[in-house]
């Protein structure tokens, strides 16, 4: 397989999500710039990972955090230049990483100028580029998401005397999608960057553009028709480029937006990861073997991405309410931790920053299927910050080594764009780059290996999966096949050792090879196969017939 | 079976799979298809709605069922292997199972829950009766919550009752154990209760289980232990409790069960009921006791036939057990015609305790002892039921709390024959 030429390069990624505000200051201003991300490039070659997820960088007032684009062709000044940009797309390539980046399509900042156009009159030919209405009575039966600070999905614009639509912050108001317009328009921006040569985008928020009275505006066909017009254009003109959904949605919903494989080709599978959470936390399987059983089967040249955590609050949409008050108890019992449906928190301390939980949840990131995506700073367990309003207590700045800004920045401390993690567990001295480089049993090191092997193989990324239900409900295994390969992983989600038994008759006389030390197991046999598991101890077996 | 090995091979596994738990559940069966099936969904209702993060089993000690009894429990566990199941639940929700034998017996029932309370760390416990068919999923609560959350060691049941129901507890049992132990249970013969891994634990060791009357009035045995244990004890109103048809014949198993479980166990335990006086009520979680009073058919000559056979031909026996005066007074009443009989609770009182105090000295063979004491409680019971006949809910408690006080009141009496030679 080569990476670089094989068309379904997103089923063998391993993507590294960050935002270029956080990760690397080359200038000196306090804020993560391209040409620092370019000089880090090599860190994230050396971690293994071979795709690169960049959050919202264009021209914005930064109200949420870039997601309020206020000119779609060009980069915020902050962090550098369009050339800048250009650098980074060029030389990831180089090292074979391809570069993914964000498009919100649903809404805009209200600072750009389409907006600004369309609410200085009724009359402006803009206008009809958002959503207007006399009252705020329309749509009545559509959620408000961000139930923190919004009370209505309608906002008033005083200058032209009427409300918009917003399903996000009122500063974001919605695009209208029915106006072809406004179709063409997105489609250049796409283009404008699919010819500069990024590799893939991430299309925020999905489920939305599209409004009918009378539903709940939410996964309209007609939003199914403007994805499936993209696809195609994008297929015609620039084969092997990635779509990723971003459609906080049940599996049953969300199948649909991979279409007939003319859709998406990734779409996240939001509804997974707040339940490996909670089968963690409630060392029982059921939650996660659950909801994949409820995942229906995707087209072949399909994905799902897989993620711990992210830019945004742990998510609790897609769950029930009794789960929500499970997680909010067991993992922000600190209700300032609390984010709209949600829990504001890193990876480390969601765990309480037990290596063996991060280690057990990153494994079954790595081996459940799907593309994997690490959050940038988890793979050395960076902490946050909680006490930094809305999410941005998760997006402080990388911590590279223990000395000035934590290798950051070269900027006076105050000049940073968010105060670095100081705390004695997950301060910057303690937790960094160049300390784990330098363990050989750090976290970083642990990470590396771990992709490593996850990339000696295809079937994680394009395999299929098949869960054996062993008695002991403690331990979580599945098979994965791709061809004649056959791939057995062990999960235990228990605090405790445990002792299980599988019933792995269907490959009698295969014997197991761990694929991290390649040590050989007992073959196996008509009798239940006996595995002994330490607390959070995860398998990984490579069939093999001798 | 040999103590420490008496569970199977493949009920260990089982245990091992379903590894620690907060909450078990123990449901001793035999061919009870009939009632079993609403009841473990009641059970499991109970446990979902009220302990929906708790980690739960549902154990079943079967008695070598022929009617399916146990595929019938199995059916409501909760687990992943089942995607048809439409049914929400946090977690899963174990149900395993073990025959002990071919035919049931309460005691080793009993044994194998407690076992496996053990194995598994369980911290609150329960045991359900199967043909407690008017359990509600608050019932469950009811006796776990007081373990689970608010650290007691042992909940007893109390119910909504026939005033005729249960006439041995009423009688016997109940006043009792309170007049010698000071505590107020109402249910000390109990077939749902409740209780922490630690009395659990503790009975199932120091219970002589390789004897057989070990394990009999296992339940009695068991609220005794944790009385004198002195461990936390409440009640818990679990609502309902059907009214039950008991053969004649039943009686002496009863007692053996019962009564004779008490007389035994006052013999070890003399250093804790003997300085005991008074009495104090426990800790009642729900509503008090209550009672029912629709009519119920009830032969009172019959048992007044009994009461006089029994007296007239066991007079040998008496002799034995009883005082010349209890004796006396017993000819006297059986000379009453059938409308001026009564058996008084000062009369019956002393009986009780000289029964207890020749079984004790084993006077005669103890089983006869218990045998003996058959006809006399039929004389009791139709006392109770002419004295209640019309009586109202409060008349029938404020019958019973006389009776109860007139225990109390006499239990120097007790102490005095218990230590006499005679």
């Amino acid at each position: 397989m080569n990476p670089n030429t094989d068309a379904l390069w997103y089923k063998d990624a391993i993507i590294y999500q960050v935002h270029v505000r956080t990760f690397h200051d080359s200038n000196g201003d306090g804020i993560g710039d391209f040409l620092g991300l370019e000089q880090k490039l090599d860190y994230l070659q050396e971690l293994g990972t071979n795709a690169l997820w960049l959050m919202p960088f264009f021209p914005s007032p930064l109200r949420d955090d870039g997601y309020d684009i206020a000119d779609y062709d060009s980069v915020h000044p902050s962090y550098g230049t369009l050339d800048d940009f250009r650098k980074v797309l060029d030389s990831a390539h180089k090292r074979g990483i391809r570069v993914i980046i964000e498009m919100v399509l649903n809404h805009t900042s209200d600072q750009h100028p389409w907006f600004q156009e369309a609410r200085s009159s009724q009359n402006n030919p803009r206008r009809d580029w958002y959503v207007w209405s006399d009252t705020d009575t329309r749509y009545k039966g559509t959620r408000i998401i961000f139930l923190d600070t919004e009370k209505s999905n309608w906002a008033w614009d005083p200058d032209s005397k009427s409300f918009y639509w917003h399903r996000f912050f009122n500063h974001q108001p919605d695009l209208n999608w029915d106006n072809p317009a406004v179709r063409e328009q997105m489609w250049n921006v796409m283009k404008f960057w699919l010819e500069m040569g990024v590799d893939g985008f991430r299309l925020d928020a999905v489920p939305y553009l599209v409004e009918r009275e009378g539903t709940n505006c939410e996964n309209l066909p007609e939003t199914h028709t403007i994805i499936k017009d993209l696809r195609r254009r994008l297929d015609e003109h620039f084969p092997g480029r990635m779509l990723l959904a971003e459609a906080n949605q049940w599996p049953a919903d969300l199948r649909p937006y991979f279409g007939n494989s003319d859709e998406f080709h990734m779409a996240f599978h939001f509804p997974l990861m707040p339940r490996m959470f909670m089968g963690l936390k409630l060392e029982d399987r059921k939650p996660i073997t659950e909801i994949l059983q409820q995942t229906p089967e995707i087209p072949p040249s399909c994905q799902w991405s897989l993620f711990l955590r992210n830019h945004d609050e742990l998510t609790l949409e897609m769950v029930t309410d009794l789960e929500r008050d499970y997680m909010y108890d067991m993992y922000a019992q600190n209700k300032t931790m609390r984010l709209n449906l949600g829990i504001r928190r890193r990876l480390a301390p969601l765990l309480n920053n037990d290596r063996r939980r991060i280690e057990l949840m990153t494994s079954m990131l790595m081996s459940l299927p799907g593309t994997p995506i690490i959050y940038y700073g988890d793979e050395i367990g960076m902490g946050d910050n909680i006490s930094l309003g809305d999410r941005n207590g998760v997006r402080t700045p990388m911590q590279w080594t223990g000395g000035w800004n934590a290798g950051f920045s070269t900027a006076d401390p105050e000049r940073l764009y968010a105060p670095l993690i100081h705390d004695p567990v997950y301060g910057y001295p303690a937790v960094n780059v160049v300390s784990q480089r330098e363990s050989e049993h750090s976290l970083f090191h642990w990470t590396q290996r771990i992709i490593e092997v996850r990339k000696s193989t295809a079937v994680f990324g394009r395999g299929s999966i098949e869960f054996l239900y062993p008695a002991n409900h403690r331990i979580l295994a599945y098979l994965r096949r791709l061809g004649s390969e056959t791939v057995l992983i062990v999960n235990n989600l228990s605090s405790a050792a445990q002792a299980v038994e599988l019933d792995l008759r269907p490959h009698k006389g295969n014997v197991l090879i761990e694929m991290f030390g390649k040590n050989l197991f007992p073959r196996v046999g008509e009798l239940p196969y006996l595995l002994t598991l330490g607390p959070y101890q995860s398998y990984w077996f490579r069939m093999r017939r001798v | 079976m040999e103590d420490g090995t008496f569970l199977t091979d493949d009920f260990l596994r089982q245990l091992i799979n379903v590894g620690e738990v907060d909450i078990l559940v123990g449901l001793p069966t035999h061919n009870n298809a009939r009632t079993i099936g609403s009841i473990v969904q009641t059970i499991r209702s109970g446990i979902l709605r009220s302990f929906p993060r708790e980690r739960a089993v549902i154990i079943n000690a079967d008695g070598g069922s022929r009617d399916g009894t146990p595929d019938l429990v199995r059916a409501v566990a909760i687990d992943d292997a089942r995607p048809a199941s439409n049914l929400y639940a946090l977690r899963t929700l174990h149900v395993i199972g073990t025959k002990y034998a071919n035919a049931p017996h309460n005691g080793v029932a009993l044994r194998t829950i407690l076992a496996a309370a053990e194995l598994l760390r369980a911290k609150a416990c329960i045991v359900v009766s199967p043909e407690f068919e008017s359990i509600q999923p608050d019932s469950i609560s009811n006796l776990l919550h007081p373990v689970y959350n608010e650290g007691f060691d042992l909940v007893s049941p109390t119910y909504r009752r026939h005033k005729f129901d249960g006439l041995l507890m009423t009688n016997l049992l109940y006043p009792m154990i309170r007049a010698l132990y000071g505590i107020r249970i109402r249910e000390s013969y109990m077939t749902e209760f409740g209780f922490s891994g630690r009395v659990g634990s503790q009975f199932l060791g120091q219970n002589n289980w390789s004897d057989s009357v070990g394990e009999n009035g296992v339940e009695l045995r068991f609220t005794l232990a944790a009385i004198s244990g002195g461990f936390r004890i409440c009640q818990s109103f679990l609502g309902e409790k059907e009214h039950v048809e008991r053969r004649a014949a039943d009686l002496v198993p009863t007692l053996r069960q019962t009564v004779g479980v008490l007389f035994s166990a006052l013999e070890s335990g003399f250093d804790i009921w003997s300085p005991v006086s008074g009495s104090q009520p426990v800790p009642t979680i729900g509503s008090d006791p209550d009672v029912l009073l629709d009519p119920l058919r009830v032969n009172r000559k019959r048992l007044r036939e009994m009461f006089t056979t029994g007296v007239n031909e066991l007079e040998s026996v008496f002799q034995s057990i009883l005082s010349p005066s209890t004796l006396t007074e017993l000819h006297a009443i059986d000379a009453l015609g059938e409308e001026e009989f009564r058996y008084p609770a000062q009369l019956w009182v002393k009986t009780v305790y000289e029964f207890a105090a020749a079984y004790r000295k084993s006077v005669i063979n103890r089983d006869h002892i218990i045998q003996a004491l058959a006809p006399l409680f039929r004389g009791r019971v139709f006392t109770f039921l002419v004295e209640n006949r019309n009586g109202s809910a409060n008349d029938v408690a404020n019958n019973i709390e006389a009776l109860c006080l007139e225990f109390e009141r006499l239990k120097p009496y007790l102490l005095e024959i218990w230590k006499s030679k005679q």
